[in-house]
């Protein structure tokens, strides 16, 4: 079913680049190009490399059952760096010189909420897998429909969000909370979305800092929060600064549950902060209720990258695609 | 937790990330002295140091599954020694090859230089590492210690420590010994001391090699703390830079104030001002302002005035 509908969506996706973008623009040849973009270096590398691992997969599997209407999917990745300028470069690239018809990402919100304005546009499709901020489709202030060539396969942060201070309220019975967050907009919007719920609900959040993406050094936000004694801190950020932040907590002797977003379901966390990670609970997307398409992409993916177990950002990124 | 030990705490942490920026700003700060140039490779120069330690402790102990003990500590320290010699020659080697021949060139061309050896250094170790951090397993049991309500971990002491004892070898090297003395000499006038007989080209190579070593020191004490990564001297040695501005670029004594002060300002001046953490970098570079305004030569700069 879940497959039915991905390549429905690919079939619609390339038709309405095709319609877009005049007369066969994109579909040039006998190939409909599709373009990927995400961090593929970098300290984010890894969330850009399976996100893109997972379309290769997806497309490779549409590419042997015959294409879409007789013609094959080819891929092209290009690398953000998980950076709103690189990835406005990208976009160029893909969308000037090799005229895609559609684009798989940008696998990160803040670079997302810039070329999803893009490819409205331009009207190139955008499908991220993974950019969670509720302005990504929407984007109200410029575009009061909202943006009909752009979608994501994952729940917009006002949904994780929502869900997230619901789960702590009611599910882990928390009334008192921190959050420690990156001013990006990633980050901070999941971190406001969850405060919103939890105090319609009852709950306090006692300490609210931030960091900067790419701080090392965390001891002064963890040290204030020490002070509001909470119940738990919830980290909403990527895998790089959660990892400092658990290990510099356990030094500082912060010994309380740490609650973050779907960024952590990155495995690198495990790399850097191996002893750091147990009993951090992370709100993220389900992976669908055991459905043994879930299982075969699995089996696919392991198959086919050497083992390596896809996180929920490729998940979601083969269903993009 | 008291206002007090709060802010206490924060002095600690601040203090550990201050000795790191000390011994990085030193680099800048001597070269200065002597060059009147900014050596902008010197933060990648960290980075080289902090990837030798880390490969070479790996080599030695197994890296991160290797429970720490005597062997672990005595494998940093010989990673840490080979680290600071390989640094040492690979900034004699850029000072000959990069900014020797431009020596009598305009002064902005061994700026421009430093800039490019700081992009290849950077992306070489990109190229050759990979651009993910790793982390640099503790050599020793890292558990915190507490002290009242205060947190201090072992790496905390060993930063605090080994900075103090290198701090206090340059100091005296520099005053007491032949060698300190040329440097001294050169760094108040170059043509003079030539012609008194010093080697300036010897004392610029062992400025260069001994700010190279502190980096490495300063690069490897950091990794703990900052991971290692091939884009991790930048903003370490733009902060590094700026303690060597605030202290007095060109005065060592300023250099280590300098950091120390960048540090704890790091670590205190958000919550003191009651402004978001986020916003600590700009408290950080609000104050490098405020004290070019009313001391352009930094706190222990000397105030001279240009000759007419």
């Amino acid at each position: 079913m879940r497959k039915a509908i991905a390549l429905l969506l690919v079939a619609f996706v390339c038709l309405a680049g095709v319609v877009a973008g005049g007369s066969g623009e994109g579909g040039s040849g006998d190939t409909y190009k599709i373009g990927f973009i995400g961090p593929l270096t970098g300290d984010n590398a890894n969330y850009g490399i399976r996100c893109s691992n997972a379309a290769r997969l997806a497309i490779d599997e549409i590419n042997a059952a015959g294409g879409i209407d007789g013609k094959q999917l080819e891929l092209i990745a290009e690398d953000s760096e998980g950076t709103v300028d690189k990835a406005l470069a990208s976009y160029e690239k893909l969308a000037y010189m090799d005229e895609v018809c559609a684009i798989i990402g940008p696998v990160f919100t803040s670079p997302a909420l810039a070329v999803a304005q893009r490819c409205q546009e331009d009207g190139i499709v955008m499908v991220s897998p993974s950019a969670t901020h509720k302005d990504v489709t929407a984007q109200p202030a410029t575009n009061p429909d909202g943006l009909n060539y752009v979608f994501r396969t994952v729940p917009s942060d006002a949904l994780q969000s929502e869900v997230a201070g619901h789960y702590f309220y009611e599910v882990l019975g928390y009334r008192n909370l921190a959050s420690l967050y990156a001013m990006n907009d990633y980050s901070q919007g999941l971190a406001l979305g969850m405060k919103e719920t939890f105090e319609a609900l009852g709950g306090k959040v006692v300490a609210e800092e931030t960091c900067m993406v790419g701080d090392k050094d965390f001891r002064t936000q963890l040290t204030q929060i020490k002070a509001a004694n909470p119940e738990a801190v919830y980290i909403p950020n990527y895998t790089v600064e959660d990892a400092q932040i658990l290990e510099q907590a356990a030094q500082l002797g912060l010994n309380v549950r740490f609650l973050s977003s779907d960024g952590f379901s990155d495995p690198e966390i495990y790399n850097l902060a191996p002893d750091f990670t147990d009993g951090v609970i992370y709100v993220g997307p389900a992976q669908a209720e055991a459905s043994s398409l879930l299982a075969d992409f699995q089996a696919a993916y392991a198959a086919a990258y050497n083992g390596d177990a896809p996180d929920s950002f490729a998940t979601n990124s083969y269903d993009a695609t | 937790m008291s206002t007090l030990t709060l802010y206490m705490q924060y002095i600690v942490n601040g203090l550990t990330l201050g000795a790191i920026y000390s011994l990085i700003a030193l680099g800048y700060t001597m070269v200065y002295g002597i060059l009147k140039f900014i050596n902008f490779a010197h933060g990648d120069i960290l980075m080289v140091g902090a990837f030798i330690g880390l490969l070479i402790y790996n080599g030695l102990t197994g890296g991160e599954a290797a429970d720490p003990g005597a062997w672990t500590l005595i494998a940093f320290f010989i990673a840490m020694i080979i680290s600071m010699i390989a640094c040492a020659l690979l900034g004699m080697l850029i000072e000959r090859i990069a900014y020797k021949p431009l020596r009598n060139a305009n002064r902005l061309a061994p700026l421009l230089s430093a800039i490019g050896v700081s992009f290849i250094l950077s992306n070489g170790a990109a190229w050759i590492f990979g651009t993910q951090s790793r982390r640099f397993p503790y050599p020793f049991n890292n558990e915190p210690i507490h002290i009242g309500a205060i947190t201090i971990t072992p790496h905390q002491i060993v930063v605090i420590v080994v900075s103090v004892i290198m701090m206090v070898l340059l100091t005296s090297f520099v005053s007491k010994t032949r060698m300190g003395k040329a440097m001294r000499a050169a760094s108040l006038d170059q043509s003079t001391s030539m012609l008194m007989g010093i080697n300036v080209n010897r004392v610029i190579s062992l400025t260069f090699a001994i700010g190279s070593a502190l980096a490495a020191v300063g690069g490897i004490l950091a990794s703990f703390d900052f991971r290692v990564y091939p884009s991790m001297g930048t903003m370490t040695g733009l902060k590094a830079f700026v303690a060597a501005v605030i202290g007095g670029i060109g005065n060592i004594q300023g250099a280590m104030i300098g950091g120390v002060l960048l540090g704890i300002l790091e670590a205190v001046g958000a919550p003191l001002l009651h402004i978001p953490n986020g916003m600590r970098d700009t408290v950080a570079f609000a104050v490098l302002i405020i004290v070019l305004l009313v001391k352009p030569d930094g706190i222990l700069g000397k105030n001279e005035r240009e000759k007419v």
